[in-house]
């Protein structure tokens, strides 16, 4: 199950109806309270974030926003950030590299990509399972090239961070 | 007696030094005259280093010092236009006509100089430029979309570093004009001052310790702006200066941060300023300066 979060409503709700943009360390606390009450009432291993009505995302929002929700929660579910524009991709790969963090992001175009800090042949790993839908690991070995053990450990380290969930010993992407 | 304190005829970065000296220079006379009667042109950074300076001798003095204006109408124009004798008035006894102006949509003045005391005025500060931002950033300086939203996103940080570290307000202004004498292109300037507790006191209690008797003014900046630390403990922290860094070298601009007697700066090919300066005349609060240049046009 999925639970869809959008940034603007949360900010209205928040901190003031006039706003447009995530700025501020405020706003940031402001709005990750905002989220992390709604995770409190839900169920759902993914949750989406849509940043497709945010026009300026400062520094300081996106690691209050994704940094601090991702090294406090992403033990727990999975966080795909929506409609991510490359203003927004900016400042959230900035935060995600200097904390050693990956997230999933979709863009307005729908393209799945892993932001942040992630080894090249995990990145490729992703790539060929998004291009499969889902697979399992000798699947995924098929369509690398990739020894079978060594395409299951990158689905491993995927799961561990979230970017990848697997059932019943199948892989896939939390969004297609 | 009154003490007089000249500004300089071109106010800028490079002659700030010079008016810093003039200001911190020790004198029994409470009584002080700010004269920019022979000021030709002063930048945004100009600007508001008058502003904090008028500010904090009223702060200290109780007194209010006295300001005579430009006597060139242009530049006395100018300085209305950037909405400079809005916030003045409140710090400095004004000697001469302050020419009434009407706000102009087609003005170099892209954000004219705004208070900056809390978390909204960010907000208001951003809300008000994006728009004006992507026409300056993409259409007269030639630069791709991205720099339009770091443009809005360097300005937020940097103006939260008064929010957040100052102890005080501050401001903001954001120009462009065309850099003749280095540069030969238009440049797009955001300038931030306040007369607050500059970053040697603000980091004081979480990195004096580390640096021993090192600490200093320039120690500080260098803890700020190279190592991204902050005041605060928490991981994300410290990273707003880090970030504008990391705009600016994109982009092929300059940042500058001035506090106490020291200055730092990211110093890209066309400028010929010092990575560091120690020992400068000392100055109350923070000026942070931002310069985007236009696009090398291309051969």
């Amino acid at each position: 199950m999925t639970l869809p979060i959008d940034l603007k409503e949360i900010l209205r709700q928040t901190v003031a109806d006039g706003y447009g943009d995530l700025v501020t360390r405020r706003t940031g606390q402001a709005v990750r309270s905002g989220i992390e009450r709604i995770l409190s009432r839900l169920d759902g291993e993914t949750v989406l974030i849509d940043f497709g009505s945010v026009r300026c995302l400062d520094l300081s929002c996106a690691d209050e926003i994704v940094g601090r929700l991702l090294r406090e929660r992403a033990q727990e579910r999975s966080f795909v950030l929506l409609n991510v524009d490359d203003g927004h991709r900016e400042a959230i790969e900035f935060v995600l590299e200097r904390n050693n963090l990956a997230a999933l992001a979709k863009t307005k175009s729908g393209e799945l990509q892993i932001l942040g800090t992630l080894s090249e042949p995990a990145r490729r790993a992703f790539a060929a399972l998004v291009r499969l839908g889902e697979a399992t690991a000798e699947e995924l070995a098929q369509e690398t090239s990739l020894p079978p053990e060594s395409a299951g450990e990158l689905l491993e380290e995927l799961c561990r961070l979230r970017l990848v969930l697997r059932a019943a010993g199948r892989y896939r992407a939390p969004v297609r | 007696m009154t003490r007089v304190i000249p500004v300089p005829q071109q106010f800028d970065d490079r002659t700030f030094d010079q008016f810093a000296r003039a200001y911190s220079a020790p004198s029994p006379e409470e009584k002080v005259l700010f004269d920019a009667h022979a000021t030709q042109w002063a930048s945004p950074y100009g600007l508001l280093g008058l502003l904090v300076a008028g500010q904090a001798w009223l702060d200290r003095h109780k007194v209010h010092p006295l300001l005579t204006l430009p006597e060139d109408r242009d530049v006395a124009h100018y300085w209305a236009r950037a909405g400079f004798f809005r916030y003045a008035q409140e710090f400095f006894e004004l000697h001469g006509k302050v020419p009434k102006v009407v706000a102009s949509g087609t003005s170099d003045v892209l954000l004219e100089v705004t208070p900056v005391r809390e978390a909204d005025d960010v907000h208001a500060v951003v809300d008000r430029i994006q728009d004006r931002a992507q026409t300056i950033v993409s259409h007269e300086l030639g630069l791709e979309a991205q720099a339009t939203m770091g443009f809005a996103m360097a300005l937020s940080e940097a103006c939260q570093n008064i929010v957040e570290h100052a102890g005080t307000g501050g401001w903001v202004a954001v120009q462009t004009y065309t850099w003749r004498r280095t540069l030969g292109r238009r440049v797009a300037v955001i300038a931030v001052a306040d007369a607050g507790v500059g970053f040697r006191r603000s980091l004081e209690a979480t990195q004096a310790k580390r640096f021993g008797d090192r600490w200093s003014d320039a120690t500080a900046l260098e803890a700020a702006l190279i190592q991204g630390v902050s005041r605060f403990r928490d991981p994300g922290r410290g990273q707003g200066l880090a970030g504008i860094r990391r705009y600016v070298s994109r982009w092929s601009g300059k940042l500058s941060v001035r506090s106490g007697t020291a200055r730092i700066a990211i110093v890209p090919p066309w400028d010929d300023d010092v990575p560091l300066a120690d020992g400068l005349p000392d100055f109350p609060g923070s000026q942070v300066l931002l310069i985007i240049p236009a696009a090398q046009p291309a051969k």
